[in-house]
């Protein structure tokens, strides 16, 4: 539909963002972080933990909707890796809206160098008062 | 040859659950927030966890790390000739997590498939569902989570 609302979240995921995330979740596997391991397995860099696109998502989401808002679902799934230093443009499109639920269509996808899709499809439903 | 073996299908129905030693905290909040960039008011205070941190955060699990530095739940699960990947995840949000809560997370194998990749390799799924409630016993999210085994071709 025309004039459809359009978000988007854009980041570059350097190394320290990775390890500070790694932290956060107290997730400590190598393989968003050692070199030596990595490379055994034939990985060019560290690979961004997928789960922060949801992150992301829900920030981008959550940044629009507004402080009264909350989050009812979001789904996602992975298409390709991240490493560490690329920059990814999350997007969402609302594609429907039924009393106080808001429903949008997303994607994650890196760009630049490259440019490929990380996450899709994804859905997000978000309860504004 | 199939690679639903008796050993992959009988990860249905398995469970593990997992309490957590203290309340969530307004650090690993503000933590999480800050690592991944929310500049969200409630989220920096520690007020409100962001939505997926508990589905994320292997702070309940009080598993020794394995030898890929790993401490987070699992099912020990490895299927000879296929490499792991994450299919995804599908999260509920029953009501927002606070600091006080103290979450039980119980995971479930729900289902096991089989399926053919886009270049005609094998593969197996495998969807778990995980239910975090708090010390009350109320709902807060629900994650499905699917694990994908891929066969490694020759």
């Amino acid at each position: 539909m025309s004039g459809a609302t359009e978000l988007s979240l854009e980041r570059t995921i350097e190394l320290a963002d990775m390890v500070a995330y790694a932290g956060a979740t107290w997730d400590w596997h190598r393989l968003h972080y050692d070199s030596a391991w990595l490379s055994e397995r034939g990985l060019p860099a560290p690979v961004v933990d997928g789960q922060l696109f949801g992150a992301l998502l829900a920030e981008m989401v959550l940044d629009w909707a507004g402080p009264e808002a909350t989050l009812t679902a979001l789904s996602f799934r992975f298409k390709n890796l991240v490493y560490a230093g690329e920059t990814v443009r999350c997007a969402g499109r609302v594609t429907s809206v039924d009393g106080d639920l808001t429903t949008l269509d997303c994607t994650v996808e890196v760009v630049g160098e490259g440019a490929r899709v990380a996450v899709a499809p994804a859905r997000a439903e978000v309860r504004r008062p | 040859m199939t690679l639903l073996t008796d050993e992959v299908r009988a990860l249905v129905g398995r469970t593990a659950t997992y309490t957590a030693p203290e309340p969530l905290g307004r650090a690993a909040i503000r933590y999480f927030a800050l690592a991944t960039g929310d500049d969200n008011p409630a989220h920096l205070a520690g007020d409100v966890a962001p939505p997926t941190l508990v589905c994320e955060t292997n702070q309940f699990v009080n598993l020794p790390r394995d030898e890929n530095g790993f401490a987070g739940h699992g099912w020990d699960f490895h299927l000879p000739g296929t490499r792991e990947v994450r299919g995804g995840n599908s999260y509920r949000f029953h009501r927002p997590v606070r600091p006080d809560d103290v979450v039980t997370a119980t995971w479930t194998v729900t289902d096991v498939a089989e399926r053919t990749t886009g270049s005609g390799a094998g593969m197996v799924v495998v969807t778990s569902l995980a239910t975090y409630t708090d010390q009350a016993g109320e709902l807060l999210v629900e994650n499905e989570e699917t694990l994908i085994y891929v066969e490694v071709q020759p």
